[in-house]
Parts: structure tokens; C-alpha cells; sequence
């Protein structure tokens, strides 16, 4: 047995030193991003000192036009949003930039559901490369599992998955092809329009609440209001029909508990049956942003005097 | 509880020091006793089931060894299977049947109501269902006398490396070994670390990833064109062969590490040359289950040539219903037995020497033809199935890659295993591969594969289900 015991020991220090080296490799290519969305989370994180920003899903990041938000606000703008990643990300994300600052104005577009879903905790893993250097968030990260501290060890491990994203993160071509998409300041535009007629969807109807999910949305809304930051709720436009959501539901009665604006823009004439200005049913295209930002900024404003 | 969960990682490295510090004597005890909380991890309540099936077939042998009259132990040894395939047929197909059994009636205008049962299938009910009822054939054939020692009959049905997803263990191989004293075996120890790091490697690496991509088609085959319609059901011919074939290897090396010799479950299936081969290399426990105790008592291939295919083609479909209570897996099974009795009517069996050309056009039709299968195995519902056949012949578009990095990690797993399969193929025994060095080299890189490039959701076992 000791024999065995000595081969699984050189065995594992093999592998010790080669996630060490390796480890060590992808963090520092990972925090040397120039471009992408891995760029975009540790700008949002430890960067960026915006007065305005926005926080959400793939929603948020292809809605919110921070272009037009600075030039018509006069104030610097940035879109934290991030494809699939929903509200245990957004919270963290906050703490972390309430740490460094104070912004003047920030803006929760709220996706998802507040019902269990495993994925969103998978999701989670979008934060690991900043456990060990944000204490802030931790609590948050450790959410995914009740080993994740243990799988953190390795130093691989948070960037499972992720290579040649960090790879082509560090590409100046990458940076070009997102300047030539029109990317600015996080966000993302889309392009092309949605065709055919719109759908009714079959939406959330009455669920058991992930205790989780309900209690750190929560969390979200007491933050700014701590930090004394106005915050803006808004569910963007969608391309289909519904008769009722619970969750958009819920959100509502949550913040009316806490007195946070929410604004529903679900069933808004502006946008629904216009195809041209969505990418798809969830997404609207850099026209409909345009648009949709033009309503936000007036909201901004409004925000911004009634708390002056 | 999950192979590729954390707690596995603690929970299999704690059991083997434990096991190796008792005495010979508690062992099985011990390994009782951990098997059953292996179990208990998922629904506490269903361990009564295996319980159940225990208890029923340890008393139906214990009454059959002690009887002379065959007619009486016939009654027994059929009592014993109705038992136990009533409890899977309440759990698994009772809602199948019913329901398959009410669309028959109201096409022919009748309206029957059945009751229905929402009961959650239990995890393995047919892996250890089949390797009970394999026991009480094997004592009414008198392959082997009845089992004195429940305790190690009860370890025999529940073991826990193989307990939820096999390989389904004879009696006549795994039992002697429950008496056995086992000592710690260095050889045997390595050799089955070597098995688990690539059952790792084939679940996390290889066939978690695919399944991103064949969920994306599968679940929405009429948004998909021909191209990303055959390139998903390349994906999941490797999907279920790293998910099945990387349980089979970490049940076994974790059973090899613990003494245990566990019956091999795959042996590089796409390198089968005719469909007949391919079932001598893939889920080897399970086609080797129906051929012992449905295809040879139903007169195998000792009959008349008719009755001969007739056989094969029951063999299949039944198989086809035990991996599930849907008519896809039927129309699977179905589809298999029919290549079986093709190759028969056709002499199609690969000879023995051929061209190197010839073998590895035998192995890609004979991939292609699998692949065809797997449509159905795949397809959420019949209706899916013939949607994606028929989009693979008529519509052409555009390919759907989903996550470019995700599609670049799918084609690496692939290339890795195909190579070591080739490698393990083609037996070439490289003196540089032999040497320890390369083999640290080569499970260190395994294992580091893993954490690069694993999928670490904790994902099921797709033949979990069955």
C-alpha cells in the first residue's frame, strides 16, 4: 500500500505543479483581456468609476446604448451586463464596485426567474477568477456549491473551460472586430432584425421561490439604497405576447416593497410587433437600443434631479 | 450519489482506507453498509425496493436449492421474475403501457380511463433488478448452489460501484469474490486508478461537453439544418459512449481497487466492423444478460432459421424497452435486431483478413448505420425523430456551432479518445508509452485535461435513468 500510497503522491504533485504553472499562466492572460466579455466583467469589476450603470443579463448588455447615455446625460456611462448570467452575478458584481465607488445612477435590468434553477448557480463559475482577490463577492461565489472553496484550490480551476476565450481575449483583432460591431463602454449591439409574426409565449405562472435568489435580489435593492444610490428596475422590451408572468410579478412587489421605481416595458406599444427594431422575441437590435435607450436616459434624468 | 460529484471524491478514498484497515470478517458489513448510503444519497425510501428484490430472490434460491421437483421450482423461479419485474413494470412502464394502451382504445373509439402513478423512477431499478433475477436463473439452472450468507447476497445486489448503472455482474463471477480474503494489491491498485482518471476523462472531458451541443439540436431539431442535424448525432454516438463507457471504467477501477473483478462493459465499440461485432463491444454486461437468459432459452440459434431471427428481433426489442418506457427505444431495439438478422440473411459477417481499405469501410458504414439508431435513442419523441431524419435528407442551411470555444473543446475530446482507442485498437504496446515516465506524463495530462476542460455541472449519467 505504501508503494501505491508513493505513486499517487508523485502522482499528485505532478499535477500540483502543473496547475500552479498553468494556473498562473491563465490568470495572467486572463487579467491581461483587452476585449470581450471576460474584459467587460473585470472592467465592471474592478475598473470602471461610471456614474451610470447598468447591470443585467444579455438583455441589459444589448439594450442599454452607453454611447447615447453619455452624450445626452453628460454622464459616463457603463453596461456591466453579461450573457446568461443573472441576478447572483449582478449582486456580486455591485458589491465589488461599491467598494471602489459610488455610482450616481444605476439601472437593474431585470431577466430571469426567481424559481430554482441549477444553471443559474453553474453560472456562478463566470466569478471564480475573482474569488481569491474579492472577498466581497465571496459569499455570493459560494452559492455554486458547498465544495466550491475546496475545488478552489486548484488554480486551474477557475478558469475551466476558458482558454481559448482568454486567448482570443488577448487578439488586437478581437478588439477591432468589436469596435467595427459598434461596442462601446460594455455594451454590445446587435444586429439584424427579427422576422415572421410574434408568438404568444407561455410565461412563468406560480412557483415555489428560491430562498436564495429572492434574498439577494433583495440584497441588490438595500445596497444602493444604502450607499444612497438611485436605482432604476426595469424589465426591457420583448417581441411576444403573454398573459401574465409571475416573476415579472414578483420583481414588481419586491421593489414596491422596498420602494425602488419598476417599470415594466414588456407590453409597450413602442416595441412589441416591431420586428425591425428586435434581433430576436428577447433581444432587441442596436435600432431598438436606440430607441429604447432614448426612454431610459429620459428616466435617467428624472432620477438623477428628483435625487439631487 | 454521483461519480462525478465532489462528495464521490471524498466519499471513495475514505471507503477503501476503511475497508483495507477492517478485518476480513466486517468487510462485507462495511461494504453493505456503504453501499446502501451510496444509494440512500439520491431517495432514501427507494433502498426498500432493493431490499425488497433482495429478499425476494435470496428466498425464492434459498426455496428452489432446497426443492426437488422441478415443476415446483419452476413455480418458484417464476414467481421470483414476477416479483421483480412487477416492481420495475409499476415503476418504469405502468404509465407507458397505459398510456400507449388508452391512444390504441380511443382510435378505435373506445374511452377507457386508466389510474395513473406519478412515481419517480428509481435510480438503477434495472441494472440491480436484472442482476437479481440473473441470480435466481443461474440457481434454477444450477449454475451455482443458492447463496448461504444474505449479507453478502445483499452486497451482491447493491455494490455500489456497479449498483446504479452496472455492468450487471453474474452471480457465478461477483459472489465467490464477496468470500474471498482480499488483500491490498498494488498492481491491481494502480490499474484501476488508471480506469477511473479515464472514466473522469471520458464523462467530464468528453461527453458532458457534447451534450451541450446535442441538447441544443435535439431539443429544437426543427430549427436545425441537415448539417448541424447529423454533426449532433456524431456528437451523441461519443456522448453515450463517454457517459455510459466512463461509469463502466470508474465503477471498475473503483471495484479493482477494492479487490473486485468486475466484467468488462465496452471495448472501443466504433471500431466494430458489422453491427453483429458492435454489440460484442458496447454495454457487453447487458447483451450478453439477453443472450443468456432470453435469446439461448428462447432456442438462440438452435432452431429453425425463421424462428432463429424471430428470436433475435425479441431479443432486441426487449432490450430496446428496458433502456426505456418509449416507443423510441423500441423502434432502437427494433432497428438493431433487424440489422442482426440483415447480417445474417446476407452473410455480412466481416471475415477474418481483408484489406485495410475494406476494414475501415466495414467500420464507417457500420458507424453510420449505429448512428441511424441512435436518432431514436436520442429523439425526445417519435414525432422529433422523424422531423430530424427527414431535415438530415431534405434541408440544407446553415451550421449551427453554438459556443465556438465549447464546439473546439468537442472535437478535442473526440480526437483524444479516438486516439487511445485506436492506440488500444490496433494493441501497439509502444515501448515509449510503456514507460513510467510517459505514463505519469500521460494521466497527469488526463488529469489536467479535466480541470481545463470538464464540464463540472454535476450532470447525471444518461443510463441513470434506465
Amino acid at each position: 500500500m505504501i508503494k501505491y500510497a508513493s505513486h499517487l503522491l508523485i502522482g499528485l504533485i505532478l499535477v500540483v505543479i502543473a496547475d500552479i504553472a498553468i494556473g498562473k499562466a491563465l490568470e495572467y492572460f486572463y487579467f491581461n483581456n483587452e476585449s470581450g466579455l471576460l474584459h467587460r466583467t473585470t472592467y465592471s469589476i474592478e475598473e470602471t468609476e461610471a456614474d451610470v450603470l447598468v447591470f443585467g443579463s444579455s438583455r441589459a448588455n444589448h439594450h442599454y446604448d452607453t454611447k447615447l447615455i453619455e452624450e445626452q446625460t453628460n454622464l459616463s456611462a457603463y453596461n456591466t451586463g453579461r450573457d446568461g448570467n443573472f441576478i447572483f452575478y449582478q449582486t456580486a458584481v455591485l458589491k465589488s464596485v461599491l467598494k471602489r465607488y459610488t455610482p450616481k445612477q444605476i439601472v437593474l435590468d431585470f431577466t430571469g426567474t426567481f424559481a430554482f434553477n441549477q444553471s443559474d448557480y453553474d453560472r456562478l463559475s463566470s466569478l471564480l477568477p475573482y474569488y481569491r482577490g474579492h472577498e466581497e463577492m465571496r459569499d455570493v461565489i459560494l452559492l455554486k456549491s458547498k465544495f466550491e472553496r475546496f475545488k478552489l484550490w486548484s488554480d486551474i480551476y477557475p478558469y475551466n473551460s476558458l482558454l481559448t476565450t482568454i486567448a482570443v481575449g488577448n487578439l488586437e483583432f478581437n478588439k477591432r472586430r468589436e469596435n467595427n460591431v459598434g461596442a462601446y463602454n460594455g455594451y454590445v449591439p446587435m444586429h439584424g432584425t427579427m422576422q415572421g409574426s410574434i408568438e404568444t409565449v407561455k410565461t412563468d405562472t406560480m412557483y415555489d421561490i428560491d430562498d436564495n435568489k429572492a434574498r439577494v435580489f433583495e440584497e441588490f435593492l438595500l445596497l444602493t439604497k444604502e450607499h444612497k444610490v438611485p436605482l432604476l428596475v426595469v424589465y426591457s422590451p420583448v417581441n411576444y405576447t403573454y398573459a401574465s408572468d409571475y416573476s415579472i410579478e414578483l420583481c414588481g412587489r419586491i421593489c414596491a416593497k422596498h420602494q425602488i421605481p419598476f417599470i415594466d416595458f414588456s407590453r409597450s406599444d413602442d416595441f412589441v410587433s416591431k420586428g425591425d427594431l428586435f434581433h430576436d422575441e428577447s433581444h432587441l437590435n442596436a435600432a431598438g437600443a436606440e430607441l429604447f435607450t432614448e426612454k431610459i436616459i429620459q428616466l435617467i434624468e428624472d432620477s438623477v434631479i428628483d435625487n439631487r | 450519489m454521483l461519480f462525478n460529484s465532489f462528495t464521490y471524491l471524498l466519499f471513495f478514498p475514505l471507503v477503501c482506507i476503511f475497508y483495507f484497515v477492517l478485518p476480513h470478517r466486517m468487510r462485507w458489513v462495511f461494504l453493505l453498509l456503504t453501499s446502501y448510503f451510496f444509494y440512500m444519497n439520491w431517495e432514501p425510501i427507494y433502498a426498500l425496493l432493493i431490499g425488497s428484490s433482495t429478499v425476494i430472490t435470496y428466498a425464492c434460491a434459498y426455496f428452489m436449492d432446497s426443492l426437488r421437483v422441478d415443476r415446483k421450482r419452476k413455480t418458484l423461479l417464476i414467481l421470483c421474475i414476477v416479483l421483480n419485474f412487477g416492481i420495475l413494470f409499476l415503476f418504469k412502464y405502468y404509465n407507458f403501457i397505459t398510456d400507449s394502451a388508452f391512444d390504441l382504445l380511443t382510435y378505435l373509439g373506445l374511452r377507457v380511463d386508466f389510474p395513473k402513478f406519478s412515481l419517480l423512477l428509481p435510480v438503477g431499478i434495472s441494472f440491480y433488478t436484472f442482476q437479481a433475477v440473473g441470480y435466481a436463473v443461474d440457481v434454477y439452472k444450477k449454475r451455482l448452489p443458492h447463496e448461504k450468507h444474505f449479507g453478502k447476497y445483499a452486497l451482491f445486489v447493491s455494490f455500489f460501484p456497479q449498483l446504479v448503472a452496472g455492468p450487471i455482474e453474474r452471480a457465478t463471477s461477483l459472489l465467490p469474490q464477496f468470500h474471498k480474503v482480499i488483500r491490498f494489491d498494488y498492481g491491481r491498485a494502480i490499474d484501476g486508478t488508471k480506469l477511473i482518471i479515464w472514466g473522469y476523462f471520458m464523462k467530464v472531458v468528453v461527453a458532458d461537453r457534447l451534450s451541450i451541443y446535442v441538447d441544443s439540436v435535439y431539443n429544437n431539431p426543427e430549427m436545425h439544418s441537415s448539417i448541424s442535424l447529423v454533426v449532433a448525432t456524431i456528437f451523441f454516438a461519443f456522448q453515450i459512449y463517454c457517459d455510459f463507457g466512463g461509469y463502466s471504467s470508474i465503477a471498475i477501477g473503483c471495484a479493482k481497487i477494492l479487490g473486485f473483478d468486475l466484467m468488462t462493459n465496452f471495448r472501443r465499440p466504433y471500431f466494430a466492423q458489422t453491427c453483429g461485432e458492435f454489440w460484442h463491444r458496447w454495454h457487453i454486461s447487458l447483451s450478453t444478460w439477453f443472450k443468456d437468459y432470453v435469446y439461448i432459452p428462447m432456442g438462440g440459434s438452435r432452431v429453425s432459421t425463421s424462428r432463429r431471427y424471430l428470436n433475435l428481433m425479441v431479443a432486441f426489442l426487449v432490450s430496446g424497452l428496458w433502456h426505456g418506457a418509449n416507443w423510441t427505444f423500441v423502434i432502437w431495439g427494433g432497428l438493431n435486431g433487424l440489422f442482426q438478422v440483415l447480417l445474417i440473411v446476407f452473410k455480412l459477417n466481416a471475415p477474418k483478413s481483408a484489406a485495410k481499405w475494406a476494414t475501415g469501410l466495414r467500420i464507417l458504414t457500420t458507424f453510420v448505420l449505429i448512428n441511424f439508431t441512435w436518432i431514436f435513442f436520442r429523439a425526445n419523441s417519435l414525432t422529433d425523430a422523424t422531423v430530424i431524419i427527414k431535415r438530415i435528407a431534405t434541408q440544407s442551411g446553415s451550421f449551427f456551432i453554438g459556443d465556438n470555444a465549447g464546439f473546439i473543446y468537442s472535437l478535442l475530446g473526440i480526437s483524444i479518445l479516438l486516439a487511445k482507442d485506436l492506440y488500444d485498437e490496433l494493441n501497439l504496446n509502444l515501448p515509449i508509452a510503456e514507460h513510467t515516465y510517459s505514463k505519469y506524463l500521460w494521466y497527469t495530462s488526463l488529469t489536467l485535461m479535466i480541470l481545463l476542460f470538464g464540464v463540472f455541472d454535476g450532470s447525471e449519467f444518461i443510463y441513470f435513468q434506465f
